[in-house]
């Protein structure tokens, strides 16, 4: 985001050659498009650590009130993992 | 003696001064509030006379063997108190003196209430401080960066909550994708130290690959947070190699695991809002860097094209072939470069469904008819151009200043000229002049000084 920002006011700034604006306009886009990306790879998900019976800790998947922020699950969840 | 006989004594009315009672009680007032021995103090005592007051403020008279003192306990502070006080408890009460001046009486204003016995808690707290100083658990060195945009953030807490829920209602708000993992652990009872501790190491391995830690709690009593002032709780803190904010609900005093942790926050929610940016804001400012980005590019290709015209509307060109032809190469690579970036953006707007979508419109719409003009221009210039004709098989003559020579007037034999077809040049020498038109036609001087 800092090296977008460098972008925008280097071209702002008026002083680059054409050949220089287009190839650090086009290294702008390719930023940008690599921000926007990396703000989408996150995949919306609340698990939550569960150790069974054999002493392994497994993660499980639990559903959520968006609202209240309250864990919305059928099964009854470990309170810690002692 | 009577008092008409006894002369009233003069001289002590002169020199003695004589108080109002409203002068004398804010002399009192003053004596006593500005004083630092009753000003921001612990007292220790017995409740009497308890009174909720509908207004939610708390009257009740603190007492010991010897002596009492009323004290008042006003709403804005005691609702943070996590129990009831009753008539008959021991407790320690922190606040300071304040006279009240029309009842000419003093009172205890109290800011917090801890219940007695907590003296010895306090005593191991800042003992273990002490020590944990010295071996430099609380060193700022030692705090990592929380980082810029987590993927997945791990939590530390009672899955049951207040806190859970605060942390992940603020965090689905702020970044609706954000990947949230829950180490369950106890928060109060005698094994909260250890299932703190344990979920803090369970959440630094990484197979769960969390970016950031929240550990803590809501708002309690100063005994509801004793399991963040554990030894072994403050350690986990520390030892985290994953950076871990401290988010435990407090109002006067922080629990140790705010020291150790790279970033305390005074509650949940706000721990979330440190660990987790807004993602349409991080959207916003991408997009704001792009189009400040786009503005200044576009109006450098503007620039260009006035230039352009200027040279079209010439008709004649004042510098040969070669740096027409130059300037040709690059535009056309200017043109399909600006081409193949406008056709990224465009998708790239598409792709994401803007919040700003005329943007895309007016950007493909201005695209389209500045390409179509830009297209125009080189075609202009490639027909005006002399390079058009040299592709032809022609070649343009110039001399030792690279001056075209429109003349064999102005050559001599010997003359060192150079001939520059379309795909380079010849160096030559003139070894004849012949006065006669190439092509029959005599040009005679007249008719070339027409030309």
């Amino acid at each position: 985001m800092d090296d977008l920002e460098k972008i925008a006011k280097k071209l702002e700034d008026g002083s680059l050659g054409l050949e220089d604006a287009i190839t650090e306009f086009e290294k702008g886009i390719k930023l940008a498009k690599f921000c926007h990306q990396k703000l989408e790879e996150a995949e919306r998900k609340i698990e939550i650590l569960q150790k069974g019976g054999d002493g392994d800790v497994r993660k499980r998947d639990v559903k959520v009130k968006p609202d209240t922020g309250e864990i919305d699950d059928d099964e009854d969840l470990q309170g810690s993992l002692l | 003696m009577t008092r008409e006989t006894q002369p009233f004594p003069m001289a002590l009315l002169m020199e003695e001064k004589i108080y109002t009672i409203t002068e004398l009680t804010r002399l009192i007032k003053r004596n006593i509030e500005d004083n630092p021995d009753f000003t921001s103090i612990w007292v220790k005592g017995e409740i009497s006379n308890i009174t909720y007051h509908s207004s939610g403020h708390i009257y009740f008279t603190l007492k010991d063997e010897g002596a009492i003192i009323s004290s008042a306990f006003f709403r804005n502070v005691n609702k943070a108190l996590s129990f009831r006080l009753e008539e008959g408890m021991s407790i320690i009460a922190f606040g300071s003196i304040s006279v009240f001046e029309k009842r000419g009486s003093y009172q205890l204003i109290v800011a917090q209430v801890r219940l007695e016995g907590i003296g010895e808690l306090q005593k191991r707290i800042e003992q273990l401080k002490k020590k944990l100083l010295a071996e430099g658990i609380f060193d700022p060195r030692h705090k990592k960066k929380i980082p810029f945009l987590p993927k997945r953030i791990g939590i530390v807490t009672s899955p049951t909550g207040a806190a859970v829920r605060d942390i992940i209602k603020v965090a689905m708000r702020r970044y609706p994708n954000i990947e949230i993992v829950l180490a369950p652990a106890k928060v109060q009872g005698d094994d909260a130290a250890v299932s703190i501790a344990m979920g803090i190491a369970e959440l630094n391995r990484p197979e769960w690959g969390v970016d950031v830690i929240i550990c803590g709690r809501g708002g309690g009593s100063f005994e509801d947070l004793m399991p963040f002032n554990e030894e072994i709780v403050v350690r986990a803190f520390y030892a985290s190699r994953t950076p871990i904010i401290s988010a435990v609900g407090h109002q006067i005093d922080h629990p140790l695991s705010d020291d150790a942790a790279d970033y305390a926050a005074p509650t949940p929610s706000a721990a979330a809002e440190i660990a987790v940016p807004i993602k349409k804001d991080l959207h916003d400012e991408i997009d704001y860097y792009i189009l400040r980005a786009y503005n200044s590019f576009m109006s450098r290709i503007r620039e260009l094209q006035t230039k352009l015209k200027g040279i079209t509307s010439q008709r004649s060109f004042r510098s040969p072939g070669e740096i027409v032809y130059v300037r040709e190469l690059l535009l056309s690579d200017v043109e399909g470069r600006i081409l193949s970036v406008m056709k990224d953006i465009v998708n790239e707007r598409r792709n994401r469904l803007s919040m700003i979508p005329d943007l895309t419109r007016t950007m493909f719409v201005y695209l389209r008819d500045k390409n179509f003009r830009f297209n125009r221009a080189l075609n202009a210039l490639e027909t005006l151009s002399p390079l058009g004709v040299m592709k032809r098989g022609y070649a343009i003559a110039v001399d030792r200043f690279r001056a075209v020579v429109k003349s064999v007037a102005l050559l001599e034999e010997g003359d060192a000229i150079e001939l520059l077809l379309a795909d380079g040049s010849a160096g030559c020498t003139v070894n004849s002049i012949h006065r006669e038109a190439p092509f029959g036609k005599k040009i005679d001087t007249k008719e070339q000084s027409e030309l």
